[in-house]
């Protein structure tokens, strides 16, 4: 599911044909206790996708209480007033429908896909668990298990998991994104009945919550629908967010993790960027910048490193606009049989500074907008996805007109931004002002094998 | 990064695919069977609705069990190289011109079919159907681009050592196929790949995606009266026909032993397998059910219900009919950490031993039919979904008409049936299990040490 947001992300980065129109045609109105409503419309089948998301994650966690975000959302899922423990999937299943939640650093977030007649039910029901829930003693102790065998299977099990953690720790010093989503093993222990409920009860309220519904339904229809459910709660005092920052980096981060299981070594820059909400025109420029670098098999990266100079077997530049505060990047490559990390990185150097001295061609630029636009047409052939799109983008900051007019805006954008905002945010000799860490992923020491000597 | 409160209820696409329609008598899919001049036979949903199409085909018996055992990983390399350039357009070349026009062409290689998708803007559509005709007719093979494709695979495969997922997957196919060409590695071995030739690629073109074993489903902004003349022009050079060698029907293997992988990890990766059901059989509403009862994911099925809701044992479980040509198996997944393994074990037999012994409830039945039938819908969502599941249908030889009687077929099963199915299917004493990593209390029948088919 984390591929497909990512998909869903990037294709925001994408978009329509027509410089007037508008991608999805989504309407909006916010309820008198303070929750938004969206509905995008799709008539393909007569079907909706509901989804609930709250401006709460895990970067509102206090310290000592990582992962407590995420241990809520499980237990949205232990009963509320009008739907006992364990049953609220059991009766969207029973509907025909599929449910699911997830937790990020920004928002929690809940979705059924379901027959557009069955839509007022779970809109009760999820309803229902925005008022108050139950958090009965035996099922929070069960459940918490169940949270840390997640945590074992995502990142204990599997070195890659935690070396990506620690590379996040070590970017985002004194900053809530530098704790792990699922929260820190030896901190999941202490997660008690009287911290999840103060935790709920100080977030999860209507007017801290955005309601979208995508697929076989106009506003007329659903606005009676939300007044009658989420319409019914009242709103409620929701603190600030009050987040600490990352406070000047001296030096290069860098982070070297040798693993008996690990057989193929790799390499990874991770940049903190600025997000979308912070900076629209950068963030427009670097959407253009990461297609040019890394889109597809004819890109820069791939096309230099892994075509020509056959130094690398694979390559990924990524950016993630969608954050409330800031964005990030994600440089990786594994190396040719033979190349060492070091030689890889040098080599990465270089494709920047190409960059940064000569610039994007018009050419690039053109086909990168072209294959951006068309990508927006693409996005709107799914029912989930553009429900996806709209609760990060307006969850952490963005306008539907942003979402709305995204082609038309990244038409705007020039090779001259695109150069400049490399220069200021990849530049790997203006490392000392934008400092970024690099880890690179290695076999154990003795058993290093082919890719580790030059 | 985002975290999903259960990672396995993305899978379950597999139980709409074999699940779907409302009612009895209304077309699920309006799905025309239209016939090219040259005699291919298309399904064709037309709608118009965005300007996209989508077109999936699939070569049917073409997939990685023919490869040679020395050459295992040639159908992947195949699949990796066909779009790599094609005629007098190189690599890049050829790939910059999809690029440009936001084309996706890609082919993909199972055990069973070779199989292939083009989605495209309809204004781009003449671009997208040359590309494709291209790749089918004069694939280059050329010397860069297969080291490349070779190179990228040896990486996936030394990249995915470090997951006990995977090496748990691999040891099972191995374990349940053994003796069996379902047993190789069809991503290839680190030993096999470097020795595919550009010669192995297109004898493997010539021989296996031949006009007799092809397979076309097309959904979106195309009529048939464009569709019809255009698969002749696609489809019409292949080789008419091809004799390939017969693969034998197998059994799941090894049932009754507990094969381990020793990884130094908190937590075991847990698979087991034992012989199942097929899609074409009569019994396969009722068997599919029974699972959905038993383990399907998501909340609501007993083993997610036993294991993880009461005991907090797992965050994931969860069981399905896995269907091959010449397999049928009822597999299951879960992971826990080390000490609890032989807890989670036993639990999974008394689910089987339960299943046999007494009849489902009234509302397990319902609430399960409900779904299967509900959720039919939700398989509508996007072209290139769509036209995969009328692909589906016709790798099974299945009817057009499938669908709309789906409903109707799975209101008839009873619980009688349903215990009749699991006393003749399940085999709580006969279950190969897989574990990886450093269960305790666990007393396996077979200690491996090296994995089979990787080096």
């Amino acid at each position: 599911m984390r591929l497909l947001i990512l998909l869903f992300c990037s294709l925001l980065f994408t978009a329509p044909a027509f410089a007037q129109d508008k991608i999805f045609n989504a309407e909006s109105f916010t309820l008198d206790n303070g929750m938004r409503v969206v509905s995008i419309p799709n008539h393909r089948a007569p079907v909706v996708t509901h989804m609930v998301w709250y401006r709460v994650g895990a970067a509102d966690e206090a310290p000592g209480q990582s992962g407590i975000a995420h241990f809520v959302e499980h237990l949205m899922f232990k009963g509320s007033e009008n739907v006992p423990p364990g049953e609220f999937s059991k009766r969207v299943r029973a509907l025909g429908g599929n449910d699911n939640a997830f937790t990020a650093q920004d928002y929690t977030a809940y979705f059924q896909s379901i027959a557009v007649e069955n839509l007022e039910t779970v809109m009760t029901m999820e309803a229902d668990r925005m008022k108050g829930l139950l958090f009965p003693e035996e099922g929070i102790l069960s459940e918490r298990n169940v949270v840390v065998e997640e945590r074992r299977q995502r990142t204990e099990n599997d070195p890659r998991g935690y070396f990506f953690e620690q590379m996040r720790a070590m970017l985002f010093v004194n900053h809530p994104y530098g704790n792990p989503v699922i929260g820190w093993f030896h901190e999941l222990d202490i997660l008690n009945k009287e911290a999840v409920q103060s935790f709920y009860k100080k977030w999860y309220a209507p007017n801290n919550a955005l309601l979208i519904v995508s697929g076989d339904i106009t506003m007329k229809e659903l606005r009676p629908l939300a007044e009658k459910t989420y319409g019914l709660l009242p709103s409620r005092d929701v603190p600030e967010r009050q987040w600490t920052e990352v406070p000047p980096l001296l030096g290069k981060p860098h982070l070297t993790l040798h693993h008996p299981t690990i057989r193929q070594s790799s390499l990874t820059r991770l940049y903190r960027m600025p997000s979308y909400q912070q900076n629209k025109d950068d963030s427009l420029a670097l959407q253009v910048l990461e297609s040019i670098m890394s889109d597809g098999s004819t890109s820069r990266f791939y096309k230099s490193l892994v075509v020509e100079k056959k130094l690398a077997t694979g390559i990924q530049f990524s950016y993630n606009a969608s954050a409330f505060s800031d964005g990030t990047a994600t440089l990786s490559a594994t190396p040719a049989d033979g190349i060492s990390l070091e030689k890889l990185d040098k080599t990465l150097d270089d494709e920047w500074r190409k960059l940064l001295t000569g610039g994007v061609t018009a050419e690039e630029l053109r086909s990168a907008k072209d294959r951006m636009q068309d990508a927006a047409i693409f996005a709107r052939d799914s029912l989930a996805g553009p429900a996806m799109i709209f609760g990060h983008e307006l969850i952490t900051g963005t306008t539907i007109d942003d979402v709305e007019y995204w082609p038309q805006m990244i038409e705007s954008v020039t090779a001259e931004q695109i150069q400049d905002v490399a220069n200021r945010f990849l530049n790997p000799d203006n490392r000392d002002k934008k400092p970024y860490v690099t880890g690179y992923l290695l076999p154990q020491e003795e058993e290093q094998g082919e890719g580790e000597t030059e | 990064m985002t975290i999903l409160r259960h990672a396995f209820k993305l899978l379950p696409l597999f139980v709409f695919l074999l699940s779907f329609p409302a009612q009895a008598q209304e077309k699920f899919l309006d799905i025309q069977e239209i016939k090219s001049p040259g005699g291919i036979i298309v399904w064709l949903v037309e709608d118009h609705s965005l300007p996209i199409i989508s077109l999936e085909f699939a070569f049917k018996g073409a997939g990685s069990a023919l490869d040679p055992l020395d050459k295992q990983g040639l159908a992947r390399i195949v699949s990796n190289t066909l779009d790599e350039g094609a005629g007098d357009m190189d690599s890049q070349t050829f790939q910059k011109r999809l690029t440009d026009h936001s084309i996706t062409l890609s082919f993909g290689s199972g055990r069973d079919h070779f199989r292939g998708t083009l989605k495209t803007l309809s204004r781009h559509k003449n671009i997208a159907f040359d590309m494709l005709e291209r790749a089918l007719t004069s694939p280059r093979f050329d010397e860069d681009p297969l080291n490349r494709m070779k190179a990228a695979n040896i990486m996936r495969i030394r990249s995915s050592l470090s997951d006990p997922g995977w090496i748990a997957a691999r040891l099972m196919n191995d374990t349940a196929f053994a003796e069996h060409p379902y047993a190789m590695n069809s991503g290839g071995t680190l030993t096999t790949l470097p020795s595919i030739t550009a010669d192995d690629l297109r004898g493997f073109v010539k021989t296996r995606l031949t006009g007799d074993r092809l397979l076309v489903t097309v959904v979106g902004d195309i009529t048939a009266t464009e569709l019809a003349p255009l698969m002749d022009r696609l489809f019409g050079a292949l080789p008419p026909k091809s004799v390939f060698p017969v693969i034998p029907d197998l059994t799941v293997q090894n049932g009754g032993e507990i094969v381990f992988f020793e990884k130094d990890i908190p937590q075991t990766m847990i698979e087991i397998m034992q012989p199942g059901i097929g899609r074409n059989d009569p019994d396969y509403y009722t068997a599919q059910i029974m699972n959905f009862i038993l383990g399907s994911a998501g909340f609501g099925s007993r083993l997610t219900e036993e294991i993880r809701e009461k005991r907090g044992l797992t965050y994931g479980i969860h069981s399905g009919l896995m269907e091959l040509v010449h397999m049928k198996g009822i597999s299951l997944s879960t992971s826990t950490k080390n000490s609890n393994v032989p807890e989670l074990l036993s639990l999974i037999r008394q689910e089987w031993q339960k299943m046999k012994q007494e009849q489902v409830t009234d509302e397990e039945l319902a609430d399960t039919k409900s779904y299967l039938i509900g959720s039919m819908p939700l398989m509508l969502s996007s072209t290139d979904g769509i036209a995969r599941i009328l692909l589906s249908l016709r790798l099974d030889g299945l009817p057009k008409e499938y669908l709309d009687n789906r409903a109707e077929k799975i209101n008839q099963v009873t619980k009688e049936q349903i215990q009749q199915i699991a006393q003749k299917l399940l085999r709580p004493d006969q279950l190969t299990t897989i574990l990886v990593g450093k269960p305790g209390g666990v007393t396996p029948t077979r200690v491996v040490t090296t994995l089979p088919h990787v080096e």
